[in-house]
C-alpha cells in the first residue's frame, strides 16, 4: 500500500488552516447558543475560550503523534496494536466519520426544512446534495480543499451580519461574569468542545499535506480563527437574548440574521441558508473522502469504489433519521462518540505511541 | 486490458502506414492524376529547348511565370536542369526525383520543370500566388485606444504581425501539419527562455496527436486539444489582436496560428484572464482594474439575476420589502404566466434576437436589435405577456454578458444561464446555491494545457492576483505571472523600479 500521496496530490501547508477551521464551522454556528446556555447562562461565552484552548492542545498532540510516526493514524494504529487490532481501531475512526458527515448533512436538511421549504421531501435534497458531495471528492482530496477554501471565503463574511443585532443588544446581559459554579463552566465547555469537532479528521489527511510539519503553525491558527468565530457569536446571541428567551431558541443565529434589513432584501435567512451550503459542503466532503481514504489505506480498496457505496449508506442514513427528536438523538449520539475520541482516545494514543517508540528505540540501540 | 488497447492502437497505425504506402506513386501516375484536373496545365514551350513546365494554374502566380521562368527556359544556353536552376531568378529551388515531395510542392504551388518528358528528377520551383485579404481592424475584440491591427487568414502574414513586436531569435516557431485532407499549417510561438518547456511540448504533443480530416480554423484546434473537451467552458484564450499574443508570449504564454484562420491560441489560460480585455494595458491602472471589477460585476449579474428573480417571486417572496413589493405587484398583475416560463421566454427571446442579430449583414442586424428590443419588448409588455420589470432585469443581464471581452466566454456564460433557471425553479434559492456549486466544482476540476483553471484564486497565488481582478500599475508588475511557472519569471529590476528619489532630487 502506497503510504504517500503524490507529489501533484498535495496541498500547500497553509491550506491546514482552512481544512481545520472550515471542517470546525458547520451547523452547529447555526444554533450552538442554547445547549452551552443551559448550564452555564450568561457565563458561558468563557466556555467558548476554554473549550478552544483544549482543543488547541488537542491538535498538538496529534502533530507530535503524526509526526512521530510519519503517516497517518492507520499508521500510528499499526505502531501500537499491530495490523489486526490496528486495522479495526482504524475502521472504527472512519465509521465515525462516516457518521460526521451523516450528522451535519441530516442537521442542514432539517434546517431547511424547518427555515426554507417545510414540506419538502427529505430524499430529494438529500440525493441532490449527496450529488455535489460526489462531484467533489471524486476529484480528489485537492478539489476537497478547495471548497474547504471557497466556504472560508464565501462564508466568513456572514460575520458582518452581526452588525444589525448590534444595535438592538445589551452588552450587560453578559454580566455579572463569573457567576456560574465551577462544574457548571466544565459542563458548558464539554458541550462547547462537541462543536469544535472536526479537526480530528487531521489524523487522516495529514499525509496530503506538503511539508506537514510546516502546517500546524496555520492549523493552530484555525482552530484560533474557529474560537474567534464562536466567540463572537456567543456573546452577540448573549447580548441579544435573554437567557429565557435563548432556552426556546433553537437555531439562534438564523433567527438572527432574520433581523437584517436591507432597502432591496428582507428575511435575509433565506441566502443565509443558501449560502450557508457552501458552509456544510466541506463539512460533508472532507469527512466522506476521510472514510474513503480510511478504507483505502486499511483494506486497499479503490476509493472510486467505495465512494458510491458510503454516499448510498449516508443517504439512507439521511432517510432513517425523520424527526427532530431523532436528529437530536443523531446528534447527541455522534457527539458523544467524537467527545470521547477527542478526550480520551487522542490522549491516550498520543501517550501510547510515544510509549511504543520510546521502547523500540530502546530495543534498536 | 490495456494491453488489449495497445495492441489495437498498433493495428491502427499499421494499417495507417499501409495507407500511406499506397499513395506511392509513380510519376506518371502523379501526373496522370493531376491531368484530371481542368486548372493543370503541363507543356513544352519550345522545340529547341525541351524543358517541360507543369503546374496547377490556379495555385501560381502568372506573372512569376510569365516573367521570371518562361524567359529563362527558352534562353538556357543547355540542357542541365543544374545549369537551369543557377540561372532562374528564384530561391529556394529544389531539384529531386521524390515523388512525394514533388506532389506535396505541386499541390501548395510550385512549378515542375523537366528536362524532357520522360525523365524521373525535375526542379520544384515554388511560384505560389499569395492572395490575401487587407489587414483590418478587430471587430470582436476592439478598443477604442491603442494598436487597431487584426489577424488575418495568411499564417505569413500573422507570423509577421507577431515577429514585427517581438524581433527577437528567441521567438520560436515551430510548424506542425494537421488535417488528412486540408494538410493545415498549425504554428507554435513561444519565446526560448521565458516560456516552460513543458508548455511547449504539452501542445505539441497534443497538436500532432488531432487525428482528423479538415482543420479549417483555430477553433477547430481549440475544441481539439482542450483538457476537457465536454467542458462547456473554453479553456484556451481565441484572440485576433497580434498585440496581446506578443504580450501573452512575453508573459511566457505559448501562441498557436493556423494557416487560413484569422484568430490566435493562447496558454495555458485562467478563467481571470477571459474577464481581461487588452485594452486595460493602454489606461491608467485605476480605470482598468475598475472597469474588470465592473466586468466580473457584469458576469455575476448575467448569470444570476434572472435565477434570483424566478427564485424569489416563485417561493421566498417574503425577502421582498414592503416598498418594493408595491412595484413588483403592479407590473406583474395581469401576468398569465408563473415567472419561471416568463423568464424562459423573454430570456430565449433574446437569444433569439442575437443570434437574428448574428446571422444578418451588419446593416440589416442593427434593425432586427432595434425592432427586437423596443418594439417587441415594448408590445410584451403592453399586451400583459411579461412584467417590465422581468424585461428590465432580462435586458441588463444580456448587456452584461456581452461585456466580456473574449467571445467564446461570453457565449459560455449566457448558456450557463439555463441550468441555473431551471434549479432555481426546483429549489429556489437554495437551488441557486447547488447549481452555483455544480459550476464551482465543475471550474475547480478544470485544467488548461494541465495548469489550474481557477488560478490565482485557487491554489491561492497572491503575486499574480497583481494582473487578476485587478490591474495593478506596471512598476509593480516586475514578475511575470506563476500560474506559466516560466523558465524566467523576471520582467524587469523591480529594485531600480521602486527607487523615489528624495524631494529637490
Amino acid at each position: 500500500m502506497n503510504l504517500q500521496p503524490k507529489e501533484n496530490r498535495l496541498v500547500s501547508p497553509y491550506f491546514a488552516f482552512y481544512l481545520i477551521h472550515t471542517m470546525q464551522v458547520g451547523v452547529g454556528v447555526l444554533g450552538f447558543q442554547r445547549y452551552i446556555a443551559k448550564s452555564a447562562g450568561h457565563d458561558a461565552w468563557m466556555a467558548v475560550i476554554t473549550g478552544g484552548i483544549l482543543i488547541h492542545l488537542l491538535v498538538w498532540m496529534s502533530y507530535r503523534m503524526l509526526k512521530n510516526s510519519d503517516g497517518d493514524l492507520v499508521a500510528v494504529h499499526e505502531d501500537i496494536a499491530g495490523k489486526a487490532i490496528g486495522g479495526v481501531l482504524s475502521t472504527l475512526f472512519t465509521v465515525y466519520s462516516g457518521f460526521l458527515a451523516l450528522t451535519v448533512l441530516r442537521t442542514y436538511i432539517e434546517v431547511i426544512q424547518v427555515w426554507m421549504f417545510p414540506h419538502i421531501n427529505t430524499w430529494g435534497i438529500s440525493l441532490i446534495l449527496l450529488g455535489v458531495v460526489y462531484y467533489f471528492v471524486s476529484g480528489g482530496f485537492r478539489i476537497v480543499t478547495a471548497i474547504g477554501f471557497f466556504s472560508f471565503i464565501l462564508g466568513t463574511p456572514l460575520i458582518f451580519l452581526k452588525y444589525f443585532a448590534v444595535k438592538d443588544s445589551h452588552i450587560y446581559n453578559i454580566l455579572p461574569l463569573f457567576d456560574h459554579s465551577v462544574t457548571d463552566y466544565f459542563v458548558a465547555t464539554k458541550t462547547m468542545t462537541l462543536n469544535y469537532l472536526g479537526f480530528e479528521m487531521l489524523l487522516l489527511y495529514y499525509p496530503f499535506i506538503k511539508h506537514p510539519e510546516k502546517s500546524e503553525k496555520w492549523s493552530q491558527w484555525g482552530v484560533f480563527f474557529s474560537i474567534l468565530l464562536y466567540l463572537i457569536t456567543a456573546v452577540e446571541s448573549f447580548a441579544y437574548y435573554s437567557q429565557g428567551q435563548l432556552k426556546h431558541t433553537i437555531w439562534a443565529t438564523l433567527t438572527l440574521w432574520k433581523i437584517v434589513e436591507l432597502p432591496f432584501v428582507e428575511r435575509f435567512e433565506y441566502i443565509g441558508i443558501s449560502i450557508w451550503l457552501f458552509v456544510v459542503l466541506p463539512n460533508i466532503c472532507i469527512a466522506v473522502w476521510c472514510v474513503t481514504r480510511g478504507f483505502k489505506r486499511v483494506y486497499s480498496i479503490k476509493q472510486k469504489h467505495t465512494l458510491i457505496p458510503v454516499l448510498i449508506l449516508i443517504f439512507a442514513g439521511t432517510l432513517f433519521f425523520k424527526d427532530r427528536q431523532e436528529i437530536d438523538l443523531l446528534n447527541s449520539l455522534v457527539s458523544k462518540a467524537g467527545y470521547y475520541i477527542i478526550f480520551f482516545y487522542i490522549p491516550l494514543l498520543f501517550v501510547l505511541h510515544w510509549l511504543v517508540l520510546k521502547v523500540r528505540r530502546k530495543q534498536n540501540a | 486490458m490495456f494491453g488489449k488497447r495497445r495492441q489495437k492502437k498498433q493495428d491502427r497505425s499499421q494499417n495507417q502506414s499501409s495507407g500511406q504506402a499506397k499513395t506511392q506513386l509513380t510519376f506518371e501516375q502523379l501526373m496522370e492524376k493531376c491531368r484530371a484536373s481542368k486548372d493543370f496545365v503541363s507543356f513544352t514551350k519550345s522545340d529547341k529547348h525541351p524543358f517541360t513546365i507543369s503546374y496547377y494554374k490556379s495555385m501560381v502566380n502568372p506573372e512569376l511565370v510569365h516573367k521570371d521562368l518562361i524567359p529563362y527556359l527558352t534562353s538556357c544556353s543547355s540542357l542541365s536542369l543544374k545549369e537551369l536552376s543557377q540561372e532562374i531568378p528564384v530561391e529556394n529551388i529544389e531539384h529531386t526525383s521524390d515523388v512525394q515531395t514533388i506532389m506535396d510542392s505541386v499541390l501548395t504551388g510550385s512549378v515542375i520543370v523537366q528536362s524532357r518528358p520522360g525523365k524521373k528528377d525535375c526542379l520544384l520551383i515554388p511560384a505560389a500566388t499569395a492572395e490575401k485579404r487587407q489587414i483590418s481592424v478587430p471587430e470582436t475584440e476592439f478598443s477604442v485606444v491603442g494598436p487597431k491591427e487584426a489577424f488575418i487568414e495568411t499564417l505569413e502574414v500573422n507570423i509577421n504581425m507577431v515577429r514585427k513586436r517581438l524581433p527577437i531569435p528567441e521567438l520560436h516557431v515551430k510548424e506542425v501539419t494537421v488535417g488528412k485532407l486540408s494538410k493545415t499549417r498549425v504554428v507554435i510561438l513561444y519565446i526560448d527562455g521565458i516560456v516552460n518547456m513543458e508548455n511547449v511540448n504539452t501542445l505539441k504533443q497534443r497538436i500532432s496527436d488531432i487525428e482528423y480530416d479538415h482543420i479549417l480554423d483555430s477553433t477547430y484546434i481549440l475544441q481539439m486539444i482542450s483538457d476537457d473537451q465536454y467542458s462547456p467552458f473554453p479553456q484556451l484564450i481565441n484572440t485576433e489582436r497580434p498585440d496581446r499574443v506578443a504580450a501573452v508570449l512575453s508573459e511566457g504564454k505559448v501562441a498557436v496560428l493556423v494557416d487560413g484562420s484569422p484568430s490566435a491560441l493562447t496558454g495555458p489560460t485562467t478563467l481571470v484572464e477571459f474577464f481581461s480585455a487588452f485594452e486595460d494595458y493602454f489606461l491608467s491602472w485605476h480605470i482598468a482594474s475598475v472597469f474588470r471589477m465592473i466586468r466580473l460585476f457584469g458576469v455575476l449579474f448575467s448569470v444570476l439575476s434572472t435565477p434570483l428573480y424566478v427564485a424569489v417571486l416563485t417561493f421566498h417572496y417574503e425577502m421582498i420589502p414592503t416598498d418594493l413589493l408595491g412595484t413588483l405587484i403592479a407590473s406583474r398583475s395581469g401576468i398569465p404566466f408563473p415567472p419561471i416560463v416568463e423568464a424562459i421566454i423573454l430570456e430565449l427571446s433574446i437569444e433569439l434576437l442575437r443570434e437574428a442579430g448574428a446571422r444578418l449583414p451588419s446593416k440589416v442586424g442593427q434593425t432586427i436589435g432595434i425592432v427586437g428590443g423596443i418594439v417587441i419588448g415594448t408590445a410584451a409588455v403592453q399586451a400583459g405577456l411579461t412584467s417590465n420589470v422581468l424585461l428590465i432585469i432580462v435586458a441588463l443581464a444580456a448587456l452584461a454578458s456581452f461585456t466580456t471581452p473574449v467571445y467564446q466566454m461570453s457565449n459560455t456564460i449566457r448558456l450557463i444561464r439555463f441550468p441555473f433557471l431551471i434549479f432555481a425553479q426546483f429549489w429556489g434559492m437554495l437551488g441557486v446555491a447547488i447549481c452555483s456549486a455544480f459550476i464551482l466544482g465543475h471550474m475547480l476540476r478544470l485544467t488548461s494545457l494541465g495548469r489550474p483553471y481557477l488560478a490565482p484564486l485557487f491554489p491561492l497565488r497572491i503575486t499574480d492576483l497583481k494582473d487578476a481582478l485587478f490591474r495593478l500599475p506596471f512598476n509593480r508588475q516586475s514578475l511575470r505571472p506563476m500560474q506559466m511557472r516560466p523558465a524566467d519569471p523576471v520582467r524587469f529590476n523591480s529594485q531600480r523600479g521602486k527607487q523615489k528619489n528624495d524631494i529637490e532630487e
